[in-house]
C-alpha cells in the first residue's frame, strides 16, 4: 500500500542517492517505529527481481533496512522543523496551518500502523479481478490510507529535490521514493480558507452535478460545490455555447466537458490555458484507461449515475497523474523519454520483447520508472505517447502491482528470492488505452523485474495470462543473461545528459562513449557531494538545461539539472517556463512557430522548432545571445551524436 | 422601429452595464440592469447574459477575493468584464465567428469599456452618483443609453459595429499621442500655454493644446489628458469637424476598418440612432422627459466666426433654450469646469475654466473668450505655422522597415508606425503580434497581483511561420512591439535592429547594455 512503496522505495532512494537522511523526511513521518518497518518488509514484496541481480543492486538492497532505520526516527523532529519552514515553497501546501497537519500525520500514523496490519492479515486482495468495479478493493485501501498522510509529502519532495538537486526528473524519481499519492485534505470544503487557498484544485464530475473526484477535500462535501460548477456548464450550453476557460486575477477556471464527464481545474500556477486543458484531457484519459468510455452508457441509462464507487480507491493513481503535471515534461510535449542505455543493451531488450510481440503480445513494454527501456507493438499497432504516460503512470502509483498477492487464479506470489526474503508479484489487469482504443479493455500482465523497472504485456486476451507469464519467463531469463537488468540500475544511477558536458568541440561523432553513461559515479552517489562540486557552474554560454523532442520518434530527452536549478522549487518554475514556452509555440491560430527567444527575470529560453525535432533550452538570464544560439547548436549536434543510446531507435514494426 | 434591422445584425456584439447593488429581490432582476445593447434582444435573454456575469463574478471570489471574473472564454463568444465603479459591472460579449477578422485581443476590448466609462464620468460624473440622484434608474439609463450609443455609432461599419481587433495590435487605446516638437517651437508653445491661461484673470485653468490629432502640451493630469485628448480626437480635432472633408488624421486614417469607414455612415448612423434614440426614449417605460446632452452626438460641433468650436449639443439640458456652455468633471480634482475649445487651421486650443470661480457663466466665458482672441491671436498664428512646417506629415513617424508600437506607461504616451504602414502587413504577422500581446499582458497583469514594485522585464523575440518576427519588449514601464517581415532569419538579426531602433528613437531604453 502507499506506505509500503513509500517506505521500501524511499530507502531505495537514499540508498543509491544520499547517505544523508534529511532528503528523506517522510519516511520518518511514516516509520515511527522500526516494527513498522519490519512488518511492512517482510509482508511486502521489495521487487528485487532474482539471485542474479547484480552485486550494486543487491548491496544497496540489504543496505537499505539497516539504513533506513536509523535515521527515520532520530531525525523526526528535525524533519518536522523543517517541512514547516518549507511550507511556503510547495505549490500545494498554502496556508502552513501547521496544527491542523500534526494532527492529521499522527492519525496517518496510526492509520498506517494499522493499514500494514490489514495488509498482513488480507493475503488475498482482489487486486486484479477481471473488471474494473472490483477494482477499487484493492487499490483503494492503499489510497485512502496514503492519502491522509500526505499532508506534508509534497514538502518532502520539495527537500528531496534540494537535496538531490540534479534531476530534471529529480522529481520524477521522487515519484516513486519521496511521494506517496492519494488524496490529502480531505477534511477540507469548499467553505474551508485553507481549500480555497489551493493552488490547484482539480475537480471531475457528472452532468448532473454529482462529484466524482476532487483533488482536494472530500467529495460528498463538495456536492454543493459540483453542483455550482455544473450549474455553470449547462447554464452557458443552454446559451447554445460551451465555456472553456473563465479568468480572474491571478486565478484560471478551466473546463472540459466530455460527453456526461464534466472536468474543471482551479488554478493560480501561472501555467497557460492550453496546458490546463490538456492537463484536464489527461486526468479523462486517465479516467478512461480505468473504466473505458462505456461508462457513458451508464448515463445514458441512468443521468444520475454515481460513477465514484467504479473509480473507489483510484484516488492514488490521480494524485500521482496531478503529481507529474509539475514534473513530467511528457504531460505536455506528448512524447516519452527513454532511459539511457548501451545501443546494444537496448537492442537486447528489444529483441526478446519482438520474439514475444510476435506471439500474439500487442504491446510489450519494458520500463524504468517513467521512462521506457524497450519497447515492441504488434504489427500496425501503434501506441501513442499520452497512453504510455497513463499506463505507466496508472502501474507505477498502483501499489497493487508490486505487492505479492496470493490470489491463485490472476496473481501469483513468486518464491522468496534474495537475502531479505522478497517476493515479487505479478498482476493481470483490464486497462484501456485511450488513444488506442477508447471503448474496449486490453489486458495488461504486469510484473515488476526489480523495484523501477517493470515488464507490461498487453492483450487483448482476456485469459492469456499463463501465455503472457512464459513470455514475461522467457523475457526475464533473456534480461538477465544479457545484464540488461544490470545496465539498467547503472544507467538509473548514473543519470542522463548534463550540461557540463557539453562537448565544447562539436565534432566527436566518433568513439563517443556516452560521457553521461560513463562518468560521474561519484557525483551521484551523493547529492550534496555533486552539488557541491558543480555549483554555480552549469553548462557552456550560461547554458542550464535543455529539452529536445525528436517529432519522428516522439521521444525527448531532457538533461539532468545541475546548478543553479537545485531545489524543486526551481526546477518546478523552470518546469511552467518550459510549458508557457510550448504553448507560446504551439499556439492552435498561428502556430508553430519557428524559433522563440525569450528573456525575463528568471531564465533566457530559447526554442527551436523543426520539421524533425524541438529544442527547448534554458540559460542564465544574463547570457549572450550569439552564445547562447551557438551552444544550442551544439545540444542538437551532441544530441545527434549520441541518439543511439538515449533515444529508442528503429522499434521495427513499430508504425509511428 | 428604426434600429431594429440594425440591431440584428449586431447580435455578434452584446454590451451591458449592472448593478450588483440593485434588483436583488426575486422578479426585480431587472432592475440591475443600467444599459443593455442590443437594446431589442428580450428581457429573459438580457437578464440570462447579466446572470451568467453576476453568477461567476460571485463563484470566481471564492477563489480571487481581491479580482473577481475579468473575461469568460467560450468556443464562440468572448465575454470581457470591468468593474467600472464599486459593483458596478461592464460586460462586452464578442463574437468569435468563422469569419476571420473576429480574433480579439481581450485587454484592447477592456480598454474600450474604460474609454468609455472615462468619457461618460467626464461629462456625467459617476455612475453612482446619478443613481443616487435618482434611485429609480431612469436618469442614469437615458444617460448612459444615449452617451454608448453615440459612442458606439463610431464603431460602425455599414450595420455592423467592429471592435478594435488583431488590425489594431498596433495601437494601444487609452494612450495619448504626442507631436514630437523641438526646442524653440516648444518654448513658444509654453509662453502660449501661459498667455491662454491667464486669460481668465486669476482663476487657475488647465489648457490642452493640439497639432491636428496629436498633442502639444497639456497642463492637466495624465487620465484627465487622456480623457480630452481622446473626446478631442473625436469630436474636436479639425479632422473631426463635420465640415473636414480629407484632412489628413494620424489616428484615424488608414485604420480601415474601422473609422475610415465611419466618417461615410456616420450621419447616415447618427440619424439612425437618433430615430431610435427618440422611438426609444418614448416607448421606454419610464421618464421620456430627461433631455439628456449628448456629447458624443456626432457632428454636433462646428467653428465659429471668431474660432471657437460652438455645439448645440448642451442646449437641451435641463430645457433650458439659451445656449449653455459645455462642462466637465475633472477625474484628479473632481472639479466642475467651462470647455472652451479654439481652432485655428491645424491647432486646437482647449481651455477649462473652473464653474466655481466663475459665477455669471454665460457672460464670463465670453469675456474669456475676448481676452484669448486679444492677447493670443498672434501667439497662436505664430506656434501655427510653426509647428506646422515643422511638421514632417503623414508619415512623419514612419521608420522604414519597421512596423512598431511604443508605448510609455508612465506617461500614457504611444507612438506608432502610421495605420497606412500598418496595412501592408500580412494577416499572419498581426494575428502572431496580437498572440503575443496577449502573453505580455498576462505577464503584466501577474506581475500586477504580485505587487506594484514588481517592475517586469520581458522580451520576446519570435519567428512566425510566416518567417516575420513579431517582437515584444517590456522593460521599465515602457513597451515595444514591432513586426519586422522583411527580416533576416537571424535572431541575432532581429535583436540587431531592435537596438538599433532603441537607441535611435527610444533613448537606449531597450538596449541591453
Amino acid at each position: 500500500m502507499g506506505s509500503d512503496s513509500d517506505s521500501s522505495t524511499s530507502s531505495d532512494d537514499s540508498t543509491s542517492q544520499n547517505p544523508n537522511p534529511n532528503p528523506i523526511p517522510n519516511s520518518a513521518s511514516i516509520d515511527q517505529s522500526l516494527d513498522a518497518i519490519e512488518d511492512q518488509l517482510t509482508s511486502i514484496s521489495l521487487a528485487h527481481p532474482n539471485d542474479t541481480i547484480s552485486d550494486a543492486a543487491a548491496s544497496s538492497s540489504s543496505g537499505e533496512e539497516v539504513f533506513k532505520d536509523a535515521p527515520n526516527g532520530s531525525i523526526l523532529e528535525e524533519e518536522n522543523h523543517k517541512e514547516r519552514s518549507e511550507g511556503e515553497i510547495v505549490e500545494e501546501e498554502v496556508v502552513g496551518d501547521v496544527e491542523e497537519e500534526e494532527e492529521v500525520r499522527e492519525g496517518s500514523l496510526v492509520w498506517r500502523r494499522v493499514n500494514s496490519e490489514v495488509d498482513v492479515d488480507r493475503p488475498s486482495s482482489p487486486s486484479s479481478s477481471g473488471y474494473a468495479g472490483e477494482r477499487g478493493s484493492s487499490i483503494g485501501g492503499a489510497s485512502s490510507g496514503s492519502g491522509i498522510e500526505e499532508i506534508g509529502e509534497d514538502r518532502i519532495c520539495d527537500e528531496a529535490g534540494n537535496g538531490r538537486g540534479e534531476f530534471f526528473d529529480g522529481a520524477s524519481d521522487s515519484q516513486a521514493p519521496t511521494w506517496v499519492p492519494g488524496k490529502r485534505h480531505v477534511d477540507e470544503d469548499d467553505a474551508s480558507v485553507s481549500w480555497r487557498k489551493r493552488k490547484k484544485h482539480f475537480f471531475i464530475l457528472s452532468h448532473s452535478g454529482k462529484p466524482i473526484y476532487s483533488r482536494y477535500g472530500d467529495e460528498h462535501k463538495l456536492a454543493g460545490f459540483s453542483a455550482t460548477l455544473q450549474a455553470i456548464i449547462s447554464f452557458v450550453e443552454n446559451g447554445g455555447d460551451r465555456v472553456k476557460l473563465v479568468r480572474a486575477g491571478k486565478h484560471q477556471v478551466v473546463f472540459l466537458v466530455k460527453g456526461p464527464i464534466y472536468l474543471v481545474c482551479i488554478s493560480c500556477t501561472e501555467e497557460p490555458y492550453e496546458s490546463l486543458r490538456v492537463q484536464l484531457e489527461l486526468i479523462y484519459g486517465q479516467m478512461i484507461l480505468i473504466l473505458t468510455k462505456s461508462v457513458n452508457r451508464c448515463f445514458e441509462k441512468n443521468p444520475k449515475f454515481d460513477m465514484t464507487p467504479l473509480l473507489g480507491g483510484t484516488d492514488v493513481v490521480f494524485s500521482s497523474l496531478i503529481h507529474s503535471f509539475s514534473w513530467n515534461p511528457a504531460t505536455f510535449l506528448h512524447a516519452y523519454t527513454c532511459l539511457p542505455l548501451a545501443y546494444a543493451t537496448r537492442q537486447a531488450a528489444g529483441a526478446i520483447l519482438q520474439d514475444v510481440a510476435d506471439s500474439g503480445v500487442l504491446f510489450a513494454i519494458l520500463m524504468c520508472k517513467h521512462k521506457v527501456v524497450s519497447l515492441v507493438g504488434a504489427q500496425k499497432a501503434s501506441l501513442h505517447p499520452d497512453d504510455m504516460l497513463l499506463l505507466s503512470n496508472f502501474v507505477t502509483s498502483s501499489e497493487s502491482f508490486r505487492q505479492v498477492q496470493v490470489l491463485p487464479y490472476f496473481t501469483i506470489s513468486q518464491s522468496y528470492i534474495n537475502l531479505s526474503k522478497r517476493k515479487t508479484s505479478e498482476s493481470f489487469s483490464p486497462i484501456c488505452l485511450p488513444r488506442y482504443n477508447p471503448m474496449a479493455f486490453l489486458y495488461a500482465y504486469v510484473h515488476y523485474l526489480d523495484v523501477d523497472t517493470y515488464l507490461m504485456l498487453l492483450t487483448t486476451s482476456s485469459d492469456a495470462f499463463y501465455h503472457l507469464k512464459d513470455c514475461r519467463i522467457r523475457i526475464e531469463m533473456v534480461l538477465l543473461k544479457s545484464n540488461v537488468l544490470t545496465e539498467v540500475q547503472k544507467s538509473m544511477v548514473d543519470g542522463g545528459m548534463r550540461v557540463e558536458d557539453l562537448p565544447i568541440d562539436p565534432s566527436p561523432r566518433s568513439g563517443f562513449s556516452s560521457p553521461h553513461l560513463s562518468q560521474s559515479t561519484l557525483a551521484t552517489d551523493s547529492p550534496d557531494r555533486y552539488r557541491e562540486a558543480f555549483v554555480g557552474i552549469g553548462g557552456p554560454g550560461g547554458l542550464w538545461h535543455f529539452i529536445y523532442r525528436s517529432i519522428f520518434l516522439d521521444q525527448y530527452v531532457s538533461s539532468e539539472f545541475a546548478s543553479p536549478i537545485n531545489s524543486l522549487r526551481q526546477q518546478k518554475r523552470l518546469y511552467k517556463a518550459y510549458e508557457k514556452l510550448y504553448a507560446s509555440m504551439h499556439d492552435k491560430g498561428v502556430g508553430p512557430h519557428k524559433t522563440q527567444f525569450r528573456r525575463d527575470e528568471n531564465y533566457v529560453l530559447l526554442c527551436w522548432v523543426t520539421q524533425d525535432f524541438e529544442l527547448y533550452a534554458a540559460f542564465d538570464p544574463l547570457a549572450d545571445k550569439a552564445l547562447a544560439i551557438k551552444t544550442c547548436n551544439r545540444v542538437c549536434q551532441w544530441v545527434k551524436d549520441v541518439e543511439n543510446e538515449i533515444f529508442l531507435l528503429g522499434a521495427s514494426p513499430f508504425s509511428w | 422601429m428604426g434600429l431594429s434591422s440594425v440591431t440584428t445584425v449586431n447580435e455578434a456584439i452584446k454590451f451591458c452595464i449592472f448593478d450588483l447593488k440593485r434588483g436583488q429581490h426575486e422578479g426585480q432582476e431587472l432592475d440591475k440592469i443600467l444599459f443593455f445593447y442590443p437594446t431589442d434582444l428580450p428581457f429573459s435573454e438580457q437578464l440570462s447574459v447579466i446572470g451568467l456575469s453576476e453568477g461567476l463574478i460571485t463563484f470566481t471570489r471564492i477563489f480571487s477575493p481581491e479580482a473577481a471574473c475579468e473575461v469568460i472564454e467560450a468556443e464562440e463568444h468572448s465575454h470581457v468584464f470591468y468593474e467600472a465603479e464599486p459593483d458596478i459591472w461592464m460586460v462586452m460579449i464578442v463574437e468569435k465567428s468563422k469569419e476571420s477578422e473576429a480574433i480579439w485581443r481581450i485587454d484592447a476590448l477592456r480598454g474600450v469599456l474604460k474609454e468609455v466609462h472615462s468619457l461618460f464620468m467626464m461629462f456625467n460624473g459617476p455612475i453612482r452618483a446619478l443613481l443616487d440622484k435618482e434611485p429609480a434608474g431612469g436618469l442614469i439609463r437615458s444617460h448612459l443609453y444615449t452617451f454608448i450609443m453615440d459612442y458606439l455609432s463610431d464603431f460602425l461599419v455599414g450595420k455592423k459595429l467592429q471592435l478594435p481587433n488583431f488590425r489594431d495590435s498596433l495601437r494601444e487605446r487609452g494612450t495619448v499621442q504626442m507631436l514630437t516638437i523641438g526646442r524653440e517651437a516648444a518654448i513658444e508653445v509654453q509662453s502660449l500655454v501661459r498667455q491662454i491661461e491667464s486669460s481668465a484673470g486669476n482663476t487657475p485653468c488647465y489648457s490642452l493644446i493640439l497639432f491636428q490629432d496629436l498633442l502639444v502640451s497639456t497642463t492637466l493630469s495624465p487620465e484627465d489628458t487622456i480623457n480630452l485628448f481622446t473626446y478631442a480626437v473625436l469630436r474636436l480635432s479639425p479632422r473631426a469637424l463635420p465640415s473636414a472633408v480629407s484632412s489628413w488624421s494620424y489616428l484615424r486614417k488608414g485604420n480601415v476598418s474601422s473609422h475610415a469607414a465611419t466618417r461615410s455612415i456616420s450621419a447616415n448612423s447618427g440619424a439612425v440612432l437618433d430615430q431610435f434614440y427618440r422611438s426609444h426614449n418614448s416607448s421606454s417605460a419610464g421618464d421620456p422627459g430627461y433631455n439628456v446632452a449628448r456629447p458624443l452626438q456626432p457632428d454636433k460641433w462646428t467653428k465659429g466666426k471668431d474660432g471657437f468650436l460652438v455645439s448645440g449639443i448642451w442646449n437641451t439640458e435641463a430645457g433650458s433654450s439659451t445656449p449653455t456652455i459645455p462642462t466637465i468633471w475633472l477625474q484628479q480634482t473632481g472639479e466642475r469646469m467651462y470647455l472652451c475649445v479654439f481652432q485655428h487651421r491645424n491647432l486646437t486650443l482647449i481651455l477649462l475654466i473652473p464653474v466655481t470661480s466663475i459665477p455669471n457663466g454665460e457672460q464670463a466665458i465670453s469675456v474669456v473668450k475676448q481676452q484669448v482672441l486679444e492677447n493670443a491671436s498672434v501667439k497662436i498664428d505664430k506656434v501655427e505655422e510653426k509647428l506646422s512646417k515643422g511638421w514632417g506629415g503623414e508619415n512623419a513617424y514612419h521608420v522604414s522597415g519597421y512596423r512598431y508600437l511604443l508605448v510609455d506607461g508612465d506617461k500614457n504616451v504611444s507612438r506608432a508606425s502610421p495605420p497606412t504602414k500598418v496595412t501592408t502587413l500580412t494577416k499572419e504577422s498581426l494575428v502572431a503580434l496580437t498572440k503575443l500581446r496577449e502573453e505580455v499582458d498576462l505577464e503584466k497583469s501577474r506581475a500586477k497581483w504580485d505587487g506594484p514594485d514588481q517592475d517586469k522585464d520581458l522580451e520576446i523575440s519570435i519567428r512566425a511561420k510566416n518567417n516575420a518576427w513579431v517582437i515584444g519588449r517590456v522593460t521599465r514601464g515602457k513597451e515595444l512591439y514591432m513586426v519586422l517581415e522583411k527580416a533576416n532569419e537571424t535572431l541575432l538579426y532581429a535583436s540587431d535592429a531592435v537596438e538599433n531602433f532603441s537607441n535611435r528613437y527610444c533613448n537606449g531604453t531597450f538596449s541591453l547594455d
